[in-house]
């Protein structure tokens, strides 16, 4: 025997099979960023214009965005500062977040985390946790938003490359946020657009090209790429204020050492 | 001998050991990296703790005394992914370190590696 489906519930039920079928596609596509990641090379955050020999606070060392005269003078100041090893870093402050484009510069292990309407880049450094939306929203409108140290990301999908552009950064001059330790700034007019995605060797790839008519004369396109860690591999906590025992002090820049009586243990040169 | 007036200055001025702090949480300005020093004492503590570990080392000095020597050494989450944990330093325990001292002569400095008295070495001893 056999039963009729009655005419007035098939609409129902094709779009009762169409929706999940549907919803599975639109995920089958999201690329497979599963896994534990570290960065290639030093935090030098624009190795390819890196000069001299050595990391971030090796005297000498510095890299060479497109600054106007400015924006130089200012990076040169902070060089001068790094030198004598009194730039204030506020990374080493713990529970100030890195932000945006910093977060693609740190050491530890990363995370990426696809979902259908949101990618999450997940550092354990810090830790620090960048929120880039995929669900089709704009920016809010200027009057709707405020600088942060990540910014408001959104973004698409172009093939297994994400595209993505962020708007309303901290400027570097408010003192939260440097580009790398060496003293990269950038502007409050600062945003970027970038590309990530798995490259031909398997390693993320993330290109960000940055413009700030603030600071720079042209886009300042930096690649910073990561490569996956073994399977299995786990990524902690990082509770920075667990056990601080640099702080920065306030005047001068230097970052003390904290003795085992809880006092500080060295004095900057001169005091 | 665990004595300050027999650490020896193994390179100075020529050769650099960097263990690596993994230092993104702070500047690296107050260790004299072209400097390494050896110290025989006795494990008071590591502390296995973020943003990076300190293993403290008791090491007597010409008086005879014992100082307390605080090296910094990487996050546990980079140092447990390389195979070191808690228990890789027992207190009580002697212990050879190698450190890129502190500038200023205080009792502390970047840890690079070290010789358990079992002869097991831990971090960078080449």
């Amino acid at each position: 025997m056999t039963k009729q489906i009655p005419r007035s519930v098939i609409p129902a039920l094709c779009l009762a099979l169409a929706l999940p079928i549907s919803a599975y596609a639109a995920e089958s596509t999201l690329p497979d960023w599963s896994g534990v990641w570290a960065m290639e090379g030093g935090t030098v955050f624009d190795q390819a214009t890196k000069t001299g020999e050595g990391g971030t606070t090796t005297p000498g060392v510095r890299e060479h965005p497109p600054y106007n005269a400015e924006y130089e003078a200012r990076y040169q100041r902070n060089l001068a500062l790094r030198d004598q090893g009194i730039l204030p870093d506020p990374n080493s402050l713990c529970g100030i977040p890195t932000g945006f484009p910093r977060i693609f510069n740190l050491p530890d292990v990363y995370e990426f985390a696809v979902t259908p309407k949101q990618v999450w880049v997940i550092a354990e450094n810090g830790p620090n946790v960048m929120r880039i939306y995929t669900d089709g929203r704009d920016h809010p409108p200027p009057e709707d938003r405020w600088p942060t140290h990540t910014g408001d990301s959104v973004g698409h999908w172009e093939g297994e490359t994400l595209v993505f552009t962020t708007v309303s950064l901290h400027s570097s001059e408010s003192g939260r946020t440097l580009v790398d330790r060496t003293g990269l700034i950038l502007s409050e007019a600062a945003h970027a657009t970038t590309r990530m995605g798995i490259n031909a060797q398997g390693q993320m790839e993330v290109e960000m090209t940055i413009e700030d008519p603030l600071a720079l004369t042209a886009p300042w396109v930096v690649v910073k790429r990561f490569n996956r860690l073994e399977p299995g591999t786990r990524a902690y906590d990082y509770a920075c204020n667990e056990n601080n025992r640099n702080p920065i002090d306030e005047e001068t820049g230097w970052t003390y050492t904290i003795g085992p009586d809880g006092r500080i243990m060295d004095k900057l040169e001169g005091q | 001998m665990r004595h300050e007036k027999f650490l020896t200055v193994l390179a100075a001025g020529a050769m650099v050991l960097w263990a690596g702090l993994g230092t993104a949480h702070h500047s690296d300005a107050m260790f004299d990296r072209d400097t390494t020093l050896e110290l025989s004492g006795t494990v008071k503590e590591f502390q296995f703790t973020n943003p990076h570990t300190w293993l403290q080392v008791m090491v007597p000095n010409e008086q005879g005394e014992e100082v307390e020597w605080s090296l910094e050494w990487g996050s546990p989450n980079q140092l447990g992914r390389q195979g070191i944990r808690p228990s890789t330093f027992p207190a009580g325990s002697k212990v050879v370190v190698r450190t890129n001292p502190m500038r200023d002569g205080t009792p502390g400095g970047a840890f690079i590696g070290a010789m358990l008295a079992d002869g097991k070495t831990v971090g960078r001893w080449d």
